[in-house]
């Protein structure tokens, strides 16, 4: 290798002798017509051509003769006479249709330039826009080189005696151009380009002996000296933005490359250089390999020669050589349509075609050149899938020579193109884990990892036991994003037994329900898991809590129970520095926790205590469990002081409100812990007054049955029918307490005799004498009563009588009026008067300005009134059955408000609708039968 | 990119020691093992940050083939660092450093700063220079000394730094004058000669530098 000092070589370029046009007519000078359509000659230029240039679509020659001739893509060449002897320098522009040529037209140095416009024609050929002799000072001198620059304002013409003329403004034109000399120097010039970046253009010259550049946008034209040895003719070109709009100089130790301001790499090429040209990121370079001296090469240069001659394409970014090949005398080099041409002293043209992309590849892949071949299709713009088919050839050639550290890093290129599992399963066959882990990390770094990958890396990582890489991949992506499932990393870590890992994923992650199943289920960690709920805001808390709490609570059922009371009362996440997260705490529903306390009565208890105790509006099911705990305590327990006070307590909490509404599972709950006094209390909550009987009579507790009904007689007095018939059932010697009760129905008169006496009649025990007493007082209070009865009927009777007179006199009899006092003045009557029915006097003016209407006796008014409202109201009553039937039920005496019912006349309109009568006639008929009624009610009352 | 300073490197030493890597190494930050000889002189540029200030540092890399010693000599001047690279699995490489040290010494500026690099400490089994020899080797000479790996990046971003802080240091020594380009030391366009240059030069330097950065 340290003897082989140039670039690798390789045939990227396909060599072709530029062949006749079919059909050719025999236009071209030299060719002679072809015999037959098959054989085709090989295209032939003119002799003596000396210059070329390229552009616009046509190769461009000048000839010895003063002939420029065009050769256009279709190979048809044209030409015409621009100068009397030869032409010796052409510069075709590349973004105009302009040619500027230099030539003789007489002998004797006396170079002219033209300046052509090939769009116009003059007379068949191209219209010659300007001509100006090129004289650098007083002297006429050989012009050696010729540049202009695309806007057309500059044009710098180089001479053999080591001066540059300048050409500024517009070239085309005589008048708005002017020309200076730029430099003078010693040696001849060689070489000239103009170079523009941004607004500023420099001007490189490149003598047989320096460089410089100068910047000719500017005043003054600053210079700098750049290096101190040049290069011969044509030796210079000027680079494309791959290599920076670098001047390059064949130099023929080296070639140079030129910054305007400094010197730049240099590219140690061998060979006496004869041409440098620059095509499209390739610079070219023809040279032999006899070393001349530069100064005879410049002299001889017109001079026939046939020597060999090496034509080497160099790729300066990737750093080969791209084509090389020996050429017979070459004239110059000219790239158009795309491909390079080479011309040579014999007049053909050699077509250099570049070959395509995926060829130049496909070169390198068949010597495992893969790098090269990356950075070539880098510099070739090459789409990222076909480099990421490079990168995939790459790692198979290093895969199948065992090179899996190199593969896999060119894999990992290929991630986002190439079918991951196309890599995974070659290093799974290999058993390459850390090649799998790196390819499967970078996968995942670039996001396009899915589950499976997960699954895989996080199995690479177990199975190599590299913790620390696992946490690594966990922990540092977890911050900003994750690239991968975290559910699968999860389920992967815990399977393989990493559960701190799976931990600190769920954790940050927040999938709750994991973190709790490898906590419970895996590590049996129950303080952490609870302390984790603790942290967690409410609703998951809630649910987890039931999930988990049976498991926690026979772990751990202290910090439980504590964690349940916070849950239930005013809930709060325990994070730590965020005190003021959500003020107002939710709270669960406490009874749905109790069956996590399954077998643990003093948790709960605990448990249910606190709450009934911190929180007074819990849901029913937590007092009645307490309730039921609270029993079962007091049942089991054998100490009677302690029983005492556990009795105390069920009492209290009986007693404390909670069971108004739904005793029911309160008093089972009593009832099969035989709870009596629990059980005679919720009895007496719930106005049962029947069951604590019942359950005195069960008891034969007679006292207490008294007791009951003194105490709940005045609520239901059926009580008291009870109690009597309890005790008449019974055989035993009970008379003081059938006396007793006795006394009380006697009193309230709370069952009729007749019942009284059938009801003791079933037992056998009770004798006439128990019963005499009640009989006897009953009896005297009947017949007081008949005779009460008999004197009010006698006295209604007489009272009816009486008025009955009194309207047959009012009726029938005159009236005397004999008062003699006004009724409201009270003073002595006098004329004119009013006198009434009543016997109510008055004075008409008194009687004016007091009465109401004229009809009625003010005096006796509101008395009738009165009178007429009751009616009335009655009236309005009779109707409303609901009430009567109310009344009817709640009366001690049915009898009696039928009666009053019947009084108010409810079933008068029924008669007088069977028998209608004239409404007149029944509107007085029934206003005296009110009357009378009504009469009869008052006295009644 | 503006950047207040350019320093311009050149990276020496016997052919094969890893120069060319090195550079890859700091400039794109990869490794390509096989690595084709170096033609001429190659070039890479990347940007530093020294005592918060951007410097870019231009690092001509050169080839180290005796053939092409005439051509990389050009290069020395108007360098301000040198790396001088040998091959700790290699004694010879190590042997020439003295006609290196000789060369740079010669064509350079007196104020350069050059570092010795011992590469390719990743391959410790084939060690044939110990550690201390080049230390003492530096010592000697008046060089900063450091073993690098272009293969594992080791070092090598250190290397280059460690230079430019001592350049930086230099400048701000007055040791170097700024102004002279051939010294390797450009201020960078649109770059303000701060405090950091000494306030007697400020004065004089400043019209050249407005000069400058108006006709690039």
């Amino acid at each position: 290798m340290a003897a082989y000092l140039q670039w690798r070589r390789f045939v990227f370029f396909d060599k072709e002798l530029v062949k006749e046009p079919l059909g050719n007519d025999g236009a071209a000078p030299g060719s002679a017509p072809t015999s037959g359509p098959t054989a085709s000659k090989f295209l032939c230029l003119p002799p003596g051509i000396t210059v070329c240039d390229s552009g616009r679509g046509s190769l461009v020659f000048g000839d010895m003769e003063g002939q420029i001739w065009f050769l256009p893509r279709s190979l048809q060449l044209t030409g015409f006479q621009a100068y009397k002897l030869r032409v010796t320098h052409l510069y075709q522009l590349k973004q105009h249709n302009i040619l500027a040529s230099v030539g003789e037209d007489e002998e004797g140095i006396n170079p002219l330039v033209k300046i052509w416009n090939l769009e116009k024609r003059d007379g068949g050929n191209p219209l010659c826009t300007r001509i100006f002799p090129a004289i650098p000072g007083t002297e006429p001198t050989v012009v050696s080189c010729l540049t202009v620059h695309e806007n057309l304002n500059f044009m710098a013409i180089g001479f053999t005696d080591g001066s540059v003329t300048l050409n500024k403004g517009d070239i085309t034109r005589d008048r708005h151009s002017k020309t200076q000399i730029l430099h003078k120097g010693n040696y001849p010039v060689t070489g000239l380009a103009f170079r523009q970046t941004g607004k500023t253009t420099h001007l490189f010259v490149v003598t047989t002996e320096n460089v410089q550049s100068y910047i000719v946008s500017g005043k003054d034209y600053p210079r700098v000296e750049l290096d101190t040895h040049g290069c011969g003719l044509r030796c210079s070109a000027l680079s494309d933005p791959s290599q920076d709009l670098q001047f390059i100089v064949a130099g023929n130790e080296c070639v140079y490359l030129y910054q305007p301001d400094e010197r730049g790499p240099c590219f140690a090429f061998e060979g006496h250089k004869l041409i440098a040209h620059w095509f499209r990121g390739y610079l070219v370079i023809v040279s032999r390999d006899q070393k001349v001296s530069p100064k005879s090469e410049f002299t001889s240069r017109l001079s026939q020669s046939s020597d060999k001659q090496i034509l080497n394409i160099y790729d300066l970014c990737n750093k080969f050589i791209a084509y090389s090949a020996v050429f017979e005398d070459v004239v110059d080099v000219l790239a158009e349509w795309g491909s390079l041409y080479v011309l040579t002293r014999d007049g053909r043209v050699h077509a250099l075609q570049e070959k395509d992309t995926q060829t130049k590849l496909e070169m390198l892949f068949k010597k495992n050149l893969f790098e090269m071949a990356i950075n070539l299709a880098k510099s070739q713009h090459l789409d990222s899938d076909g480099l990421a088919q490079i990168f995939m050839q790459y790692g198979d050639h290093l895969y199948s020579k065992g090179n899996h550290d190199g593969a896999v890093q060119q894999y990992i290129r290929t991630i986002g193109k190439l079918e991951p599992s196309y890599v995974i399963r070659k290093f799974l066959d290999a058993q390459r884990i850390h090649n799998l882990t790196a390819y499967l990390q970078t996968l995942h770094r670039q996001s396009l990892a899915n589950a499976d990958h997960t699954t895989l890396l996080l199995n690479c990582y177990t199975k190599l036991k590299d913790s620390s890489k696992l946490e690594e991949f966990i922990k540092t992506k977890s911050e900003s994003e994750v690239h991968f499932d975290v559910e699968t990393a999860i389920k992967v870590l815990r399977q393989a037994g990493y559960y701190s890992h799976a931990l600190y994923l769920a954790e940050n992650h927040a999938h709750h329900e994991w973190y709790l199943k490898i906590q419970l289920e895996d590590i049996k960690n129950y303080q952490e898991a609870l302390r984790y709920i603790g942290k967690l805001p409410f609703e998951q808390a809630e649910s987890n809590m039931k999930r988990y709490g049976k498991i926690l609570m026979h772990h751990i059922p202290e910090q439980m129970t504590q964690l349940l009371k916070g849950l239930c009362t005013n809930y709060r996440p325990s994070l730590e520095g965020r005190g003021d997260w959500e003020a107002s705490g939710c709270r669960a529903n406490s009874e749905e926790f109790i069956p996590i306390f399954a077998n643990n009565p003093r948790e709960l208890k605990a448990f249910l205590e606190h709450m009934s105790e911190v929180q007074p509006d819990s849901p029913q099911g937590i007092y009645d469990t307490l309730l039921e705990l609270q029993l079962q305590n007091w049942a089991h327990e054998k100490d009677p002081q302690v029983k005492e006070k556990l009795h105390v307590e069920a009492i209290s909490l009986l007693k404390s409100g909670r069971f108004c509404d739904v005793f029911d599972k309160a008093l089972v709950l009593c009832q099969m812990h035989d709870f009596q006094d629990g059980v005679l209390y919720l009895y007496e909550q719930g106005k049962l007054y029947q069951q604590i009987m019942h359950y005195h009579m069960q008891h034969e507790q007679y006292r207490q049955v008294i007791a009951v009904c003194e105490r709940h007689g005045e609520q239901d007095p059926s009580l008291w029918e009870q109690a009597l018939s309890y005790f008449a059932r019974k055989e035993e010697d009970c008379k003081e307490y059938v006396a007793a009760v006795l006394k009380h129905i006697e009193n309230k008169n709370l069952m009729p005799p007749l019942l009284v006496v059938q009801t003791l009649a079933h037992n056998s025990t009770a004798t006439l004498s128990v019963i005499r007493d009640y009989l006897v007082q009953k009896l005297q209070k009947q017949s007081q009563q008949i005779a009460q009865d008999e004197l009010q009927v006698r006295r209604y009777r007489e009272e009816t009588t009486r008025i009955r007179q009194e309207i047959q006199e009012l009726k029938a009899s005159p009236k005397i009026f004999q008062k003699t006092k006004c009724s409201i003045c009270n003073s002595a009557l006098e004329l004119p008067s009013v006198h009434f029915l009543c016997g109510h006097s008055f004075h008409q003016h008194c009687f004016e300005s007091y009465s109401e209407s004229d009809a009625d006796c003010p005096t006796c008014l509101p008395e009738n009134r009165k009178v007429m409202d009751m009616i009335r109201a009655q009236e309005q009553k009779r109707d409303l059955h609901d009430q009567f039937q109310h009344q009817l039920k709640c009366s001690n005496d049915s009898f009696s408000v039928i009666a009053d019912y019947f009084g108010r006349g409810v079933f008068n309109k029924l008669t007088l609708l069977t028998d209608p009568p004239t409404s007149r006639l029944t509107a007085s008929l029934e206003s005296g039968l009110q009357r009378d009624l009504l009469m009869h009610s008052r006295r009644g009352t | 990119m503006t950047y207040a300073y350019l320093f311009k490197y050149i990276i020496i030493g016997d052919t094969g020691v890893g120069k060319s890597c090195l550079l890859l190494q700091f400039t794109d930050k990869r490794f390509q093992p096989v690595h084709d000889l170096t033609i001429g002189v190659e070039f890479g540029a990347r940007m530093v940050n020294i005592d918060g200030k951007q410097i870019k540092l231009q690092i001509w890399d050169t080839a180290g083939q005796e053939s092409f010693r005439s051509i990389t000599r050009s290069y020395y001047r108007g360098a301000a660092g040198a790396l001088l690279v040998y091959d700790i699995t290699r004694r010879e490489t190590f042997n020439h450093l003295t006609s290196w040290l000789e060369d740079a010494r010669q064509h350079s500026s007196s104020n350069m700063v050059i570092m010795l690099i011992g590469n390719k400490s990743d391959l410790e089994s084939r060690r044939d220079v110990k550690r201390e020899e080049g230390e003492a080797f530096a010592r000697e000479h008046g060089l900063i000394f450091m073993e690098t790996s272009a293969k594992t990046a080791c070092n090598v971003e250190e290397a280059f730094i460690n230079t430019a802080k001592e350049i930086y240091r230099k400048i701000q020594q007055g040791l170097f004058d700024v102004h002279n380009e051939a010294n390797g030391i450009k201020i960078g366009p649109q770059q303000c000669i701060s405090s950091s240059v000494g306030p007697s030069t400020s004065q004089r330097n400043s019209g050249d530098v407005e000069s400058n950065s108006g006709c690039c």
